[in-house]
């Protein structure tokens, strides 16, 4: 490329005696000026100084300087300072070097000769880089004020409600027909043993009726693609074959159904039945019905008596078994992942004998047996009868290297202690035992609320069960009490599994459709463990929930609340920086191999047809961060990255040696 | 050599501007602003700087495709390697492939490191320090690095394979070849990149190094390396007192001898299999038939000619590991999908670099056709 | 070994760990040999190949990378990246004969100023302890 003549500045900093009392700062200075295209050399007592920046300044504009070397401290230091300086002189802030003689010179090093000697070479490094550096552009795209909330968990109820009330648009993606996700399975929360229910319907219905919430349930996200601020995404809207429109929620064709009570409810974890047309739970919402397919006698045998009993039943007319699924594509400016957990599979432990033995339960099916709202109405009878004898078994699942689960799942320990205590409370009589490692009672309250646990009885005995098998009708639990040292078996009526939280089963196939990666837990992966937790790697796609990790209620809400946030800052500015550092393809050198879009942990690169049969890399500048792995892996030299190019790293080389 | 000599040189001044080179140029036929014509044209107007200055210089394949048809008797490759040369004196270079690698790798070979090159011999083969035979392996230990398992570049090849393949070849015909951790790169590209000290220092010293092991006679698998040693040493550093081998022409003469002998087959079904003549074996060296001779020796195979071989065959793409680029990636698809209409199962090379250089074509793409270095099919075959 | 003997020695650093665990290093005042000069890139995994086996041929008796540590990465895995690479380039300067030796990778985080001074200074006394690179002034 042809450019003008390079007339390059050097700025030597003193930084007061802290360069001055290690490196000879005259012997630099004399030294660089020698080098070619060097049309000044100074030193200064303070660059950063009004005075020492005005210095550059009225260079550039008397000498025609059109590329400035600042040797001084670290660029992580003052970088910003001296590119605004050369911008305000009317240079492009990209034809700025910085040598740092500073924090990697004079402050490591004693020997002055030494010293001064590697000083030289550092600033001959940067003359050398500014002279093949190239004026960038910095970027901004605008942000579309919608928001796609992805899951309609709690997480993801409470990120849409925030983002919604701060104005912007919200369209909330969830899979099943209704929102609510895990915690609506609950019964009472820990500490305070609120009923899940009670503060989780109030928000459920805030979202149906929030004019800026547009809910889109029974539905899956199959597409995205773009980049933050112009994300487009297609949704699939499942057919529930019943108008929502026309649906009353009366129920009457699940009580009609030729089918009810037959099929197993979801909601209740296997413990209940339902009819082919279902509504999750009474306080699902939307309070609509939908017809299960894989279970409809009219769906997949093409008959069900005469005609389908479920709309000779419903009275407004809202049956429509010719409902087809629909594609609804969508525009936004960020997304929020709160695509949530599954409960582990206790039947990975077939030591504890879960699917085996009736009475032996997971989690979430005592959670659903002590609800009031059950298949028991809230009575604990496990065969008809009230357990005498029930025992807890902590980390099912998680901290187990053996099912691969290496990571704590943070609410068992708590979760069991709240389901021991609502046993207490309904059976007083009843003998509670439970076993852990350790009691992780990390949150607020939790502690107090162990402490009162242990004062209502319940037993904790240190050592986790080894196995359990069958006695008689009852269960024979096993384990080492490690306090002890010594074996202890128990007798129960009922175990309860203390299953943990793991990764949804399709945690891949979403990442991939999001180009977000996970963690070596098979969570989703936040951009920074302690100073980004919500951020992903990609821009303007966040997380919020058990979909980046296992977590409380109060936690999930104050993610799914910096979730939102997040969102909404981008949303608000209505525009965003893109990295100005990035790759650029040479679309004819290009050969199309694709190993850029291998390596790229963005998805900035992606291979399109210009010709049939004929592919070249197009990298989305909006997308690429401009960590450069591409350049490094392109077999043919068509990727260079800004300001890191091949050339101006090698000029560094050749200097510094 | 200014441009005035390099024409004369050349016999470029005989140019007919009959555009015979420019139609059989595969890189004008990707892109038609480059042409083997004009670039000529220009040297005779005298206008050798811009020549010399043009991006395009290094876009050239030196497949010799134009210089075999030339009715004039142009000596273009010499022509492209010449203004190469005066090019690389005022800093001019094309664009490296793999960031350059390849290129330090053989610009450090000149210096007097030692090498473990050699680490690539198992116990199962017989090599020596002194002997009658020098096998010069070239430069597939670095290959494996590049473009082996593990590599840069991995394009599912083991270029080491071929080395262990040849001394297997070598040993069956009671040959026990020095192979020396004191063999350089040939020099092959940084002749062609026109890097003439470069390539002199690396001449020079593989000279010492064969003189050394008492060899005289060198064998090459590798067609670059051969017409380097055999025809670029003597020009450039004199005539010298050894004979040089390809491998393929060895074979030929011990299967007519009788010396090489292939086991019987023991289905009905020959595979088939096509073959890709390397531009350095076929056009350069003329070696045509000897690699078709060794194949109709192996029972149970069935050869099919591609649509375009021996003179008329098309390069593998690229050269010298520059400027390799979407016209490298077409013509390379353009070949394989030449071999895979000939039906056959199996597409051949004769060159460690064309098998790259395919292998890499074929990756991430549609094309089937199962790629195979001849020796690997010998060794396979021989009884 | 000739006592004179002093080592060029290129680091590279990725601008967000490592870079800045050598800026804490003079901040803290730490001393460590004169003799690396560091380069910044963004990400380790920007590291070419090329780029080490340029520097020894350009005169570099060693070349020392340093990187965020594995999970610390700024670029998710740009650190991994870089480690697989160099794994090959240890491999290819050793068949050269420069010696795997003389390439080296350390996890530097942003807080760890001591551990970049002691990785500089143990780096530049086994470079000095292996010497020049043979052949390397020959040829």
């Amino acid at each position: 490329m042809e450019t003008a003549e390079i007339r390059i500045g050097v700025y030597i900093c003193h930084c007061g005696i802290n360069i001055a009392s290690t490196v000879d700062v005259d012997r630099v200075r004399d030294s660089i000026s020698q080098l070619p295209n060097v049309i000044v050399s100074r030193d200064f007592k303070y660059m950063c100084s009004d005075p020492g920046q005005e210095l550059v300044r009225r260079d550039i504009k008397e000498k025609g300087l059109n590329r400035i070397v600042v040797a001084s401290c670290s660029p992580r230091m003052h970088e910003p300072t001296f590119r605004m300086t050369i911008q305000q002189a009317g240079l492009n802030p990209y034809c700025l070097e910085m040598a740092n003689i500073r924090e990697q010179c004079s402050w490591v090093h004693e020997d002055r000769e030494y010293a001064t000697a590697k000083a030289v070479k550092l600033v001959s490094a940067a003359v050398a880089k500014v002279s093949l550096l190239e004026p960038l552009e910095e970027k901004e795209v605008e942000v579309r004020p919608e928001a796609l909330v992805i899951g309609g968990g709690i997480a993801g109820i409470q990120a849409s409600l925030d983002i919604a009330d701060a104005g912007f648009k919200v369209y909330l993606v969830e899979r099943e027909p209704s929102i609510g996700g895990h915690m609506a399975q609950l019964d009472k929360t820990f500490p305070t043993l609120d009923c899940s229910a009670c503060i989780l319907t109030p928000r459920m219905v805030e979202v149906e009726r929030h004019p800026n919430i547009e809910l889109l349930s029974y539905s899956e996200v199959i597409d995205v693609s773009g980049y933050i601020g112009n994300f487009h995404v297609k949704v699939r809207k499942k057919p529930r074959y019943i108008a929502m429109d026309k649906c009353t929620g009366c129920g009457m064709c699940a009580e009609a159904c030729r089918m009810k009570g037959k099929i197993i409810s979801e909601f209740d974890v296997g413990m209940g039945k339902r009819s082919v047309p279902y509504i999750p739970f009474p306080y699902a919402v939307p309070s609509k019905y939908t017809i299960d397919p894989e279970n409809c006698l009219f769906i997949t045998k093409g008959k069900c008596g005469k005609s389908p009993a479920c709309k000779d039943a419903c009275s407004s007319d809202a049956i429509d078994f010719e409902q087809k699924e629909e594609i609804v594509e969508l525009d936004v400016g960020t997304i929020v992942v709160a695509t949530g957990f599954d409960l582990f599979d206790a039947r990975e432990k077939p030591e504890y004998g879960y699917g085996l033995y009736d009475n032996v339960l997971s989690g979430l099916e005592f959670e659903r047996l002590v609800s009031s709202s059950g298949p028991t109405q809230g009575k604990i009878v496990i065969d008809d009868k009230e357990p005498r004898d029930v025992v807890f078994v902590q980390c099912v699942g998680s901290r187990d290297k053996s099912v691969g689960n290496e990571y704590c799942s943070r609410v068992c320990c708590m979760y069991t202690a709240k389901q021991a205590h609502l046993i207490h409370e309904k059976l007083p009589d009843a003998k509670l035992t439970v076993f852990y490692i350790d009691i992780r009672a990390f949150g607020k309250g939790y502690e107090e609320f162990y402490d009162r646990v242990r004062e209502e009885g319940v037993r904790y005995i240190r050592g986790n069960v080894s196995e359990i098998i069958k006695k008689g009708d009852r269960l024979l639990v096993m384990a080492e009490d490690t306090l002890l040292g010594e074996p202890v078996d128990i007798e129960a009526d009922l175990v309860v599994l203390a299953t943990g939280i793991v990764p949804r089963k399709d945690v891949k196939e979403v990442g991939n459709l999001l180009k977000i990666s996970r963690s070596p837990d098979g969570f989703f992966l936040e951009s920074h463990p302690k100073m980004r937790p919500v951020d992903t790697a990609t821009d303007g796609i966040y997380l919020a929930g058990c979909a980046q990790g296992p977590k409380d209620i109060p936690d999930t809400v104050a993610q799914a609340k910096g979730a939102a946030s997040s969102a909404m800052t981008k949303m608000a500015r209505g525009k965003v920086k893109v990295e100005v550092t990035t790759a650029s393809v040479d679309t004819f050198v290009c050969r199309g191999c694709g190993r850029c879009v291998e390596v790229c942990e963005y998805g900035a690169p992606n291979l399109e047809e210009v010709e049939p049969g004929i592919f070249v890399s197009q990298i989305n500048d909006s997308i690429c961060k401009g960590c450069g792995a591409c350049s490094v892996v392109c077999p043919s030299g068509a990727i260079s990255m800004k300001h890191f190019k091949n050339e101006q790293i090698l000029s560094q080389i050749a200097a510094v040696i | 050599m200014n441009s005035e000599a390099i024409v004369k040189e050349t016999r470029a001044y005989h140019c007919l501007e009959c555009g015979v080179c420019t139609s059989s140029c595969p890189v004008a036929r990707v892109r038609p602003s480059f042409s083997p014509r004009l670039l000529v044209e220009k040297a005779l107007f005298g206008f050798g700087d811009e020549i010399v200055r043009d991006r395009d210089l290094w876009s050239c394949l030196v497949c010799g495709r134009c210089t075999s048809r030339c009715p004039s008797n142009v000596d273009y490759l010499n022509f492209i390697k010449e203004m190469r040369i005066e090019a690389s004196k005022l800093g001019e270079k094309g664009l490296f492939s793999h960031d350059g690698i390849l290129n330090t790798i053989m610009e450090l070979q000149s210096l007097s490191l030692r090498q473990k090159r050699t680490s690539w011999i198992t116990d199962d083969l017989e090599v020596a320090d002194e002997g009658e035979w020098f096998y010069f392996v070239g430069c597939l230990p670095y290959f494996d690095l590049v473009f082996g398992e593990g590599g840069y570049c991995d394009v599912g090849l083991k270029p080491t394979e071929r080395a262990r393949n040849t001394v297997r070849i070598l040993n069956k015909m009671g040959i026990k070849p020095v192979v020396s951790n004191d063999e350089r790169c040939c020099g092959h590209d940084l002749l062609w990149n026109g890097d003439l000290e470069g390539f002199r220092r690396l001449a020079e010293l593989n000279l010492k190094t064969i003189e050394k092991s008492g060899a005289k006679k060198v064998i090459c698998l590798c067609p670059e390396g051969y017409v380097t040693l055999k025809r670029d040493y003597p020009s450039y550093l004199g005539e010298q007192d050894i004979e040089v081998v390809q491998l393929y022409q060895l074979l030929a003469d011990k299967l007519k001898e009788g010396k090489l002998n292939f086991v019987e087959n023991g289905s009905d079904n020959p595979v088939k299999v096509t073959f890709h003549d390397p531009c350095s074996l076929g056009r350069i060296a003329e070696i045509y038939e000897e690699p078709r001779e060794i194949l109709s020796g192996i029972p149970g195979i069935e050869l099919v000619e591609m649509e375009r071989n021996r003179a008329d065959a098309l390069c593998c793409g690229t050269s010298g590991w520059v400027n390799c680029s979407s016209c490298s990636k077409q013509i390379q698809t353009e070949r394989l999908k030449e071999a895979e209409a000939t039906g056959a199962d199996i597409l051949l090379v004769a060159c460690p670099k064309c098998g790259i250089h395919l292998s890499c074509a074929k990756y991430n793409s549609d094309i089937k056709i199962e790629i195979k270095d001849i020796t690997d099919l010998i060794v396979e075959k021989m009884a | 070994m000739s006592e004179e003997f002093e080592p060029n020695i290129v680091g590279f650093a990725c601008n967000w760990c490592s870079y800045a665990g050598a800026d804490l290093a003079g901040t803290s005042r730490m001393k460590y040999p004169p003799n690396i000069r560091i380069i910044r890139v963004m990400c380790s995994g920007r590291v070419s190949p090329s780029f080490v086996l340029k520097a020894f041929q350009m005169g570099a008796d060693g070349v020392l990378i340093t990187g965020c540590h594995p999970g610390d990465c700024h670029y998710i895995a740009g650190n991994l990246k870089c480690e697989k690479t160099m794994e090959t380039t240890r491999k290819l300067i050793d068949v050269l004969g420069i010696g795997e030796e003389r390439l080296r990778l350390e996890w530097v985080s942003a807080s760890e100023g001591s551990k970049f001074a002691d990785v500089v200074t143990d780096f530049t006394n086994h470079i000095r302890g292996l010497g020049p690179i043979l052949g390397k002034s020959q040829g």
